[in-house]
């Protein structure tokens, strides 16, 4: 039976689909991060890179979360897990696997089968060997890998350049948000890269788009408004 | 024979103190995560369970620290109840434990009576009520009704037990009606006297024998769900279930676990995991069976132990495979609670283990730092060394004044990178009331030139790092 094999591998992506999600092969993304995005989501079976370790990683998650996927965290052994909440990233549904050992590429390839996200800040830089088994292992399960780092090779690249904090200034005030441009890679050589305003955490902690900074490049008047000197930290709980 | 009389079966309820003081969720008060401690403990707890079972091979684990056995079988054996109480406190005193052994009619009686006194007490058949008559309502563990009960001027079981039953359940609904028959020594439900023709029990043979006892855990969880489905076509829950695994070699293990209708299919793998994890066989696995135990008529009592986020078959089994290659500990979930400190405010509980914070997040905590939350904590907090213009160590006097601007942050031996914003200082003053555990910081936030934001605490003169807003 030759056409047996083939056609599992063709039906395995489908039978995740439908556990959870709507089709098309796309997560959803929260509004913010979709004209980042080809397709204005993440497409399920790419590998995505999101920089640093930061807020943007754990946003890339959220809006998926909250469509029903569950997402695993590897890795990273300090998550901030009310960040996260505050990001839309529901904990409910989040695995933490903080330190996944020697056989890290063996445990992400597990998660990838189950979870539809898994957040991989490799514990070393990976083979070229190795990355191809886990992209092979994210397009088999149809889930997405976001990376916190470098991957040669990741459908979409995005990076937080500019960001300025609002709230504080010398010695008053307190962080109150931090807008910040991130821009996006795709791999096609003819892909124009796209750039958006965020407020990446807003007031609230909430990642939602915000305007572009008008006047003076690079310098933002909008947040010496949001906080008054001697206000104090502490939440009146 | 009083004890066949409606007060029901005699029973045995075993206790280690020791046991839920350093494991047990009401234990130490260090703040920690008693979920973890909770699965570690069933699985030490093993040993004592083995030790009870040569006196009677029915046990019934209700958590671990506490077990119970009917009282019946072996108190003829041993001649008299109080002579098999003292043989079993004996016997796993002789192995390191000490424990209480409590006898009384009903499950409920017996483990109130394993509480009282140093020993454990020995209520004989047919006193129940009169032993229960004197425990405060608060002993219920209904949280809704032991505040309710006191206001309306009843406040032992007693009180309650002079009230008719049917008056019960209809002023307080189930609960009342549950917490009623409690208090009069009943069982909290009266079990089906005759089985069902039909067999519920599920079982799966491994051949060739599993090993391991991964295959053995997977196969229960798909096999629990099978008998929930079992169950809830013929209108049934149970009260216990028990767990038989049997070895190439002929060997048979089988426990009996609360169940009590809660426990999800994940929840049953987990204790086919402390059951296994606590008794290594030489030979592989050749069968594994869960029989449901004690029916009961089903009352529409949600099977979820997730709330709502119940893991998807799929997701549960990459959990689990993943705990199989790290160890059970290193596979979590988050889950958020109360504290002043971002490092605090986050429980992480092992996968298939159920975990309540010990802080609930949903009070109050003054001192909280504010949204937006940092997306990195550091669970050990970061030294860092800050200076001002001229280089000198910017320290904060007892009256929360500086003795400059920070100027420069370097973190853990990481670069020194230029301040160019921060707020502070922020005093907090935890756990005054306790001397132990009192903690006084002074808290900043401060921006780096590298668009960096940190949360920074001076504490006993020392600079420390707690999370990064990044």
């Amino acid at each position: 039976m030759g056409t047996g094999v083939a056609q599992v591998i063709s039906l395995s992506p489908a039978r995740h689909r439908d556990d959870v999600l709507t089709g098309e092969g796309l997560l959803p993304v929260l509004p913010a991060l979709r004209e980042l995005l080809p397709g204005g989501g993440l497409q399920r079976g790419s590998v995505v890179t999101s920089g640093d370790w930061g807020l943007l990683a754990l946003a890339l998650a959220a809006g998926a979360v909250a469509d029903g996927a569950w997402c695993a965290i590897v890795g990273v052994p300090a998550v901030g897990v009310r960040a996260a909440a505050q990001a839309g990233l529901d904990p409910d549904r989040v695995l933490l696997v903080a330190e996944p050992g020697p056989g890290w590429a063996q445990v992400v390839a597990s998660l990838l089968d189950g979870f539809d996200i898994v957040l991989l800040r490799p514990p070393e830089q990976p083979t070229a060997q190795l990355r191809r088994k886990l992209e092979a292992a994210a397009r088999r399960y149809g889930s997405v890998l976001v990376i916190a780092g470098d991957w040669p090779g990741a459908h979409s690249r995005l990076l937080v350049t500019d960001t300025e904090w609002t709230g504080i200034g010398a010695g008053y005030g307190r962080l109150r948000a931090r807008k910040a441009q991130v821009i996006a890679a795709g791999r096609g050589a003819g892909e124009r890269p796209r750039s958006a305003w965020l407020w990446l955490p807003g007031r609230d902690g909430a990642v939602t788009a915000a305007a572009e900074p008008a006047g003076i490049a690079g310098i933002d008047y909008s947040g010496t408004t949001l906080a008054g000197p001697g206000e104090p930290l502490v939440s009146s709980g | 024979m009083t004890g066949r009389t409606a007060a029901g079966r005699r029973v045995l309820v075993l206790r280690c103190p020791d046991w839920l003081a350093t494991n047990g969720p009401h234990g130490a008060s260090m703040p920690g995560d008693s979920a973890a401690g909770d699965s570690a403990a069933a699985r030490a707890f093993e040993p004592v369970v083995a030790i009870v079972e040569n006196f009677c091979p029915q046990v019934e684990v209700l958590r671990p620290g506490v077990c119970a056995i009917a009282a019946r079988g072996p108190a003829r054996y041993f001649g008299s109840e109080a002579e098999l109480a003292r043989k079993l406190t004996e016997a796993v005193g002789r192995s390191g434990f000490t424990c209480q052994a409590g006898v009384a009619d009903g499950l409920f009686a017996a483990a109130l009576a394993a509480r009282t006194g140093p020993t454990g007490l020995l209520v004989p058949p047919g006193e129940t009520p009169e032993f229960l008559a004197g425990f405060p309502v608060g002993v219920l563990d209904m949280p809704e009704l032991c505040e309710l009960l006191p206001r309306l001027g009843i406040e032992t079981l007693g009180q309650l037990a002079v009230l008719p039953a049917a008056e019960a359940a209809s002023r307080f609904g189930p609960p009342g009606k549950l917490a009623s028959r409690l208090a009069r020594g009943l069982d909290p439900r009266p079990l089906i006297p005759r089985p069902p023709a039909a067999d519920l029990s599920v079982q799966l043979e491994f051949d060739p024998p599993a090993e391991q006892s991964e295959p053995a855990i997977f196969a229960a969880k798909a096999l629990a769900d099978q008998m929930h489905d079992r169950l809830a076509a013929a209108g049934f829950a149970c009260v216990r279930i028990q767990v038989q695994v049997r070895c190439a070699d002929g060997q048979e293990l089988s426990r009996l676990w609360r169940h009590d209708g809660l426990l999800s299919a994940l929840a049953v793998a987990e204790r086919v995991r402390w059951q296994l994890d606590g008794w290594r066989g030489t030979a592989g696995i050749t069968l594994l069976r869960l029989v449901p135990d004690q029916l009961v008529r089903a009352t529409g009592r949600q099977l979820a132990l997730w709330g709502d986020s119940v893991p998807s078959d799929r997701v549960a089994r990459a959990a689990i495979r993943v705990q199989a290659m790290l160890g059970h500990d290193r596979v979590t979930r988050p889950v958020l609670a109360g504290g002043r400190r971002p490092a605090e405010q986050v429980l992480l509980v092992p996968f298939g283990d159920a975990g309540e914070p010990q802080r609930p997040a949903d009070r109050p905590w003054p001192d909280q730092i504010p949204a937006p939350a940092p997306a990195t904590v550091f669970g050990m907090p970061l030294a860092a060394s800050v200076t001002d213009d001229s280089g000198r160590d910017v320290t904060v006097s007892g009256r929360a004044q500086l003795s400059a601007s920070p100027a420069w942050l370097a973190a853990a031996g990481g670069p020194v990178r230029a301040v160019t914003a921060w707020a502070g200082p922020w005093p907090v003053t935890e756990r005054w009331w306790d001397p132990r555990y009192v903690r006084r910081q002074a808290r900043f936030q401060l921006v780096t030139e590298d668009g960096a934001a940190w949360l920074a605490a001076v504490q006993e003169g020392r600079w420390l790092l707690e999370a990064r807003y990044d």
